[in-house]
């Protein structure tokens, strides 16, 4: 009995000593960002200081537009995830209970361009986009995410599962297939619309390949390629860094911490699907 | 008859409606991309003064450039110790959480998953701020473990592509930790009993029940984070710009710089159109050799 409770003891510690180490990174580049730059240049490297300072996180709020990219990079995410679901519901229906000609070819095709890589199409991307004058606007960014088919294909293998009884009953008294989409399908699948929008955001959130070739005006930066500036201004000031990037990973660690069960779950759908 | 035709023909139409707005953004922004971007690949492009049509030179032309060559082996070599770590770190992670209870189980998880969720740019620049040269805490926690030669990785031709694809393995093997725990969840408690009555141990019940159930999920896994391997830039763009000289300098990367820097642009589609055929000829030899049809052709109880 007691042999049982010391091994679930020293488990529990292992564990939560590789929790810590695996936090070493994010801890150290938050413990960086407080301290004076005369106590970050230390050998050996110590993560006490004998002071700490706000200085680092006023000099870079102050020289660099931070609010500007947040906002951007919640504008492009947020309306790159609303789109994709707009775009996705009725194509993932349509694929998954409508019979029409054609349809699974057509499905076919989709998914495999899924494979399709960022690099064979962000040079064509970037002259077609220069010529729509859409260089360095949100819609700009938005569009090329929203033309991926990963939320279509996520929601169609949700819709199939759903039991047709449901959608038969609907249809004896009369509902046409778009208040069938609305009445029964919808409101039955609002975990994979939960999980599809979360993995939406985050990956546009982070998009990085198709940004840095579309965006080229500082106040037109996202997060990621703002901070790509930043690196680029400052090389080895690494106060002044860590508290840039600690500062725009703080929206993300508390919507981690409120949300962390659901966000979690709704990755788990999203890959479970995708893999 | 003619009423059930014209109801056939209302579905049909029906049908195509409902894709229709997603069918057009997907030709226009993914689809038209790439015959375009064909179609630049065959041009020494030049939208002011003027293209020229060269057929296959381009291709032609990489594949006698020892730069685009170099670019290719660094690809494959961040591929090949990448995604052992993302895959590798992510099972053991996944095996380890499903076989344990303890209190502060959903902490740990959460810690392991967290680094996901930051951006690329955030993590370049930790990394490259855990590896200083002369004041790394990573560095200086290697020294005290007694690696006392430890080296400046990123400014180390042989050392910075091994460190890019440890720190790539720190950010995105808790996902892959996540997608294995999916899968662990829906081996039948039952063939675990079973196996407990016929006097397996752990290890056995690990690589002989465990592993082989959810072998499709790993070999998924394994194909696409090859796909993500092969298209790394921001880390390098962001640690090291390609350097020491050219020794992280990626596809992506020349590919970037080609189009944008030097504004090559014909050779830059052709990159791209290179490493396309690269991920899809791993995708099929994925698919062919390693039993992949598994996952999409298996039948409620023929476990393979």
């Amino acid at each position: 009995m007691n042999r049982i409770r010391l091994r679930s003891v020293l488990l529990t510690l292992l564990f939560l000593a590789l929790a810590v180490i695996w936090l070493v990174p994010v801890l150290w580049m938050i413990d960086t960002a407080f301290k004076p730059t005369a106590f970050i240049f230390t050998r050996p490297p110590s993560w006490w200081s004998p002071e700490w300072t706000l200085g680092h996180f006023r000099e870079a709020l102050q020289s660099w537009p931070f609010g500007r990219w947040l906002w951007n990079s919640l504008v492009v995410a947020t309306g790159a995830t609303i789109l994709t679901l707009l775009l996705s519901i009725p194509a993932a229906y349509s694929f998954a209970r409508l019979a029409w000609r054609g349809r699974n070819l057509l499905f076919f095709v989709m998914v495999a361009s899924m494979l399709i890589p960022w690099q064979v199409n962000s040079i064509p991307l970037y002259f077609m986009m220069n010529s729509f004058d859409l260089l360095n606007t949100r819609i700009g960014l938005i569009l090329p995410i929203t033309a991926m088919p990963i939320g279509v294909f996520l929601l169609r293998q949700f819709f199939v599962n759903i039991p047709r009884e449901l959608e038969e009953a609907a249809q004896l008294d009369g509902a046409s297939s778009f208040g069938i989409l609305t009445r029964v399908i919808l409101p039955m699948s609002l975990p994979a619309l939960g999980a599809l929008g979360i993995y939406v955001f985050i990956f546009t959130w982070n998009e990085f390949f198709w940004s840095v070739i579309a965006l080229t005006r500082q106040e037109m930066f996202t997060i990621p390629i703002g901070l790509k500036a930043l690196q680029g201004a400052y090389d080895i000031q690494y106060g002044l860094l860590m508290a840039a990037a600690a500062f725009t990973s703080l929206p993300v660690l508390i919507i981690y911490l409120i949300l962390q069960r659901r966000i979690i779950t709704g990755i788990t759908m999203a890959s479970t699907e995708i893999k | 008859m003619s009423t059930q035709r014209s109801r056939r023909a209302r579905r049909q139409i029906t049908g195509i409606l409902y894709v229709l707005p997603f069918v057009l953004v997907w030709l226009t922004f993914l689809v038209w991309p790439v015959i375009y971007g064909f179609y630049i690949s065959l041009w020494r492009w030049d939208p002011l003064r003027g293209s020229e049509f060269v057929g296959l030179r381009n291709y032609q032309n990489l594949f006698s450039d020892p730069r685009f060559w170099n670019a290719t082996w660094n690809t494959l070599e961040f591929a090949a110790i990448s995604i052992p770590l993302i895959v590798g770190f992510g099972l053991i992670f996944a095996v380890m959480l499903h076989n344990s209870r303890f209190r502060g189980k959903a902490f740990v998880e959460a810690s392991l998953f967290f680094p996901y969720l930051l951006n690329v740019s955030i993590i370049s620049l930790i990394w490259a701020w855990l590896v200083d040269p002369d004041y790394g805490i990573l560095i200086h926690a290697l020294r005290l473990l007694g690696w006392q030669e430890a080296p400046a990785f990123l400014n180390h031709p042989l050392w910075v592509i091994p460190l890019i694809a440890i720190a790539t393995g720190w950010w995105l093997s808790g996902y892959r930790m996540v997608v294995f725990r999916a899968a662990l969840k829906d081996i039948p408690q039952s063939i675990l009993e079973s196996a407990d009555i016929d006097g397996a141990n752990g290890w056995t019940k690990l690589t002989r029940i465990v592993i082989p159930l959810i072998k499709p999920a790993i070999l998924f896994s394994i194909v696409l984070s090859a796909l993500s391997a092969f298209s790394v830039l921001g880390q390098v763009l962001v640690m090291t710009e390609g350097g020491p000289g050219r020794s992280s300098e990626v596809l992506a990367l020349y590919l970037y710089r080609l189009g944008f820097h030097y504004f090559r642009m014909g050779e830059a589609a052709a990159v791209g159109f290179l490493l396309f055929l690269l991920m899809l000829v791993v995708t099929i030899l994925a698919f062919r050799f390693l039993g992949f049809e598994s996952e999409f052709e298996r039948k409620p109880g023929g476990a393979r």
